[in-house]
């Protein structure tokens, strides 16, 4: 069903990942997954899995709650890992001719980029799992702010995002109540060619942007009434502090890279 | 005592095109048509009226999201047309939607109680300190850390209540709070607000088109067509049975239950209100029989 | 048309942390032409019992049947059984897409690939139920006040010839013009199209004014059926999982209890008022 759709679920656990300051979380994400690209040897790789690995465990968060992401996009890995044994043709050749020829190289190449993808995506739904996305939100707000000087609008995109997080579960269940309710008129969303199809959507889009501008408008009434003039004059009710252990914890990814950097130019 | 609320003459009209066969022509309505009024400070005014009425303009009035196009009006002195005032104004006299799903900023309970707080300006401590004490007062602090689209419609609207609470207004406006609940939520919201009337001194004015929920209010009006219609007590408004119903509106049943045994000939009170006071009548009536 | 409900047992979510059961062993029976009314608050499992009835959601155990056939027993007739049993959301309004109101009303027959001159007479028919003129055809149905939206939107329904019409609190939010409005619609509906209806309301001021039968429904379970006489009879049970008889009927339990003999089967105002009035002057003489 529809509603089962999960994005940027947050799993509330009392971990020492959930503590960490969400600055952190979100560079040492980013920095994670670009070294997932730089990396290519099999103990670099291991360093990586490991890391990830110690991660999962010490957020409490149970792992299906982190194969659900891979779940959902499922075809597309095993896509990119068929494109990717097609197209490399190095190494020795073990099956086929021309171009359905497959190679040790090809393979090789596409377990990578699957086990890259599926990496990448337990790394960031680590970071949605453990950091609310008001934190997150603040996180990225804080850490936009030098941009804002070459006129980046931080604190409006952090607020976009608050929003936007707010309103998906509303919109998903409203979709999903929709969809009955022109399947009781009849609709038919299974059968029929592409256009057929494409066509038996309006009446589910129709009255979903409707009721979205509804509630856009409905909402900014709400924040004008409750005094919301943009960021200036702001506070907030948390402020975000770096502790002790976020330090020690960017001890680690520092000890991290220079493991990986390290071990990439000896091996 | 001072006046919360003053309208003299107050009055909104906008331009509406109507779609015809010929074209659009636009056509001026009047959402507001001279309405004066007065609020005191502390009071529990039920405002009551069909859909369309203009009672949601009056409050819209109120907060200054609308400013009157002819008259005045003042929430607790202030005029409403000085731009000057706007965030004093809206500070002072904080406003309920009826929609819960639409006026919830947030994805955590307690941010979204904050967010008032948060856009005056005010010291995190002093922010904590009113979200605490705001939560605690409409009874939803074990909620704090939830996120609002698990909650139910009664405690959304709670936690609405709360997010005004925390800018510590003087008056607050509820535009249909209780119209999208059920009827568990809609009695939890109508306890909260009395509870905040009797306890903390704040103005109520409650804007709705469900009757059962003015009876226990100090003061009622029934606006209609843009007008103040009627005014006073529940219970002398109520007693004129008829002319509520000509606006489209319902009395509580034990008054409308003493207005039809009047008319079977029966020397019932016209201003029953409750089911006590229906039984009480009627044992008099039959003793005198 | 008649329903069969035979021991339903819904769960959302089996076998996971959230799992929740949401009916749980409901066994209802609906007559041919009947006016059922069904209570419960949000929660109780009335808006899941009645997304069962025309086979959106699947019981985990139990089974639905129609005129003696489980709704389930082929697949390819699903689409046939949800136009036979016509579904009408909260706020159906909220479905409205086309751009008159003509329009809009014909999406449902034009699924089913009727002809034009059927479409026509159905559209106009099923109008001219909920009491929307022929001056509203070509109008858009976002310019319509609530209580209309949402009459356009039943003839939606109205318009596949449903057999039996289930209504989720069909006046929730409308004032009390709009809500008198719509159960009018509803009534004439009943009256006129022979419909079983199936109306889910708070109100019980409503539901006792028009429903044959009532199914009262708390945590998944049936919790009293019968008569509305019937039921209401249990006002002291009702109040204690949080729902009310109308208010009528508590002010003639305090006449009982002052000794006034009154019978105890009355609901409504205008039986009420009968009653009392007979009473009194029946100790005058």
């Amino acid at each position: 069903m529809i509603r089962d759709i999960t994005i940027g679920q947050y799993y509330a656990a009392n971990s020492l990942i959930h503590r960490l300051d969400a600055r952190l979380k979100v560079v040492a994400v980013m920095i994670y997954i670009i070294s997932l690209f730089c990396i290519g040897s099999v103990a670099t790789y291991g360093v990586a899995i490991a890391a990830l690995a110690a991660v999962v465990v010490a957020s409490k968060v149970p792992l299906r709650f982190m194969l659900r992401g891979i779940q959902s996009i499922f075809v597309i890995i095993v896509l990119t890992g068929i494109i990717n044994v097609f197209t490399n043709k190095t190494g020795t050749p073990l099956w086929g001719q021309d171009w359905y020829l497959i190679t040790t190289g090809g393979l090789s190449m596409a377990g990578m980029i699957i086990l890259r993808l599926i990496m990448l995506i337990i790394a960031s739904s680590l970071l949605t799992l453990t950091t609310t996305p008001i934190q997150l939100t603040d996180g990225i707000e804080y850490l936009l702010k030098p941009f804002g000087k070459i006129g980046v609008p931080y604190h409006e995109i952090a607020m976009m995002m608050t929003i936007a997080l707010r309103f998906i579960p509303t919109l998903l269940d409203e979709t999903d109540k929709i969809m009955k309710a022109q399947q009781a008129r009849g609709a038919d969303f299974e059968t029929g060619n592409l256009v057929h199809r494409a066509k038996a959507l309006v009446p589910i889009l129709v009255p979903l942007f409707i009721s979205a501008f509804r509630r856009a408008e409905e909402l900014a009434t709400a924040m004008e009434a409750r005094c919301y003039r943009g960021g200036e004059h702001r506070t907030k009710l948390n402020r975000m502090a770096f502790g002790a252990i976020d330090y020690r914890a960017m001890a680690v990814c520092v000890a991290f890279l220079v493991v990986e950097v390290v071990l990439s130019v000896l091996l | 005592m001072s006046e919360m609320i003053r309208a003299e003459h107050l009055t909104y009209e906008y331009v509406r095109t109507v779609e015809e066969e010929k074209g659009s022509r636009s056509e001026t309505v009047l959402a507001l048509n001279d309405v004066t009024l007065t609020i005191p400070k502390g009071a529990f005014v039920a405002v009551l009226g069909h859909n369309g009425s203009g009672k949601s303009t009056f409050a819209k009035e109120i907060n200054a999201l609308l400013k009157p196009t002819k008259g005045v009006l003042w929430v607790d002195g202030m005029d409403t047309s000085d731009d000057e005032l706007l965030w004093e104004i809206r500070q002072s006299a904080g406003m309920v939607f009826q929609n819960p799903d639409n006026q919830i900023v947030a994805t955590v309970v307690e941010e979204d109680v904050a967010f008032g707080p948060e856009n005056l300006g005010v010291e995190p401590e002093e922010i904590r300190r009113r979200v605490d004490q705001a939560l605690e007062t409409v009874g939803m602090t074990a909620f704090r850390k939830d996120t609002p689209s698990k909650l139910s419609g009664g405690q959304k609207q709670r936690i609405a209540i709360a997010g005004v609470l925390a800018m510590e207004p003087e008056c607050i406006v509820l535009d249909e709070p209780t119209a999208m609940l059920d009827p568990m939520g809609r009695k939890d919201v109508i306890e909260t607000i009395h509870r905040l009337n009797k306890e903390k001194g704040i103005t109520i004015v409650l804007i709705t088109h469900y009757m059962e929920e003015t009876v226990d209010a100090d003061w009622m009006v029934i606006i209609d067509d843009g007008k103040v219609a009627m005014e006073g007590t529940p219970r002398e408004v109520f007693s004129q049975v008829e002319k509520v119903k000509g606006f489209g509106l319902d009395v509580p049943q034990a008054t409308e239950l003493a207005y039809r045994l009047r008319q079977m000939g029966l020397a019932v009170p016209k201003d029953i209100l409750t089911t006590e006071e229906m039984v009480g009548a009627l044992c008099q009536l039959q003793s005198t029989m | 048309m008649s329903i069969t409900i035979n021991h339903v047992t819904h769960i959302y979510n089996p076998g996971t942390a959230m799992a929740k059961t949401a009916l749980d062993d409901v066994s209802m029976e609906f007559h041919d032409g009947e006016f059922i009314g069904l209570i419960g608050h949000t929660g109780s499992g009335k808006s899941t019992l009645i997304q069962h009835l025309n086979a959106l959601l699947k019981p985990t155990s139990g089974e639905i049947l129609l005129n003696g056939e489980n709704i389930h027993q082929d697949k390819k007739r699903l689409k046939e059984i949800r136009q036979r049993v016509g579904l009408v959301f909260q706020y159906p309004e909220h479905q409205l897409f086309e751009m008159t109101v003509y329009q809009d009303v014909a999406y449902g027959p034009t699924n089913l690939g009727l002809s034009e001159e059927e479409i026509d007479r159905r559209v106009r028919e099923v109008l001219e139920v909920v009491g929307m003129g022929e001056e509203t055809y070509e109008k858009s149905p976002f310019e319509l006040s609530g209580g209309q939206k949402r009459r356009v939107a039943i003839a939606g329904i109205l318009a596949m010839q449903p057999e039996v019409l289930v209504l989720d609190e069909p006046t929730a939010g409308l004032d009390p013009k709009g809500r008198d409005e719509i159960l009018d619609a509803v009534q004439e509906m009943h009256r006129r199209l022979g419909l079983l209806v199936v109306l889910v309301s708070h109100s019980m001021e409503d539901v006792a004014r028009l429903a044959d039968r009532i199914f009262v429904m708390h945590q998944g379970k049936v919790a009293f059926s019968g008569t509305p006489k019937e039921v209401f009879s249990h006002a002291k049970e009702l109040e204690q999982i949080g729902l009310a008889a109308p208010q009528v009927s508590y002010i003639l339990e305090g006449l009982r209890q002052k000794g006034f003999s009154l019978p105890k089967d009355i609901y409504t105002i205008e039986e009420a008022a009968k009653a009392i009035s007979d009473c009194l002057q029946g100790t005058k003489k």
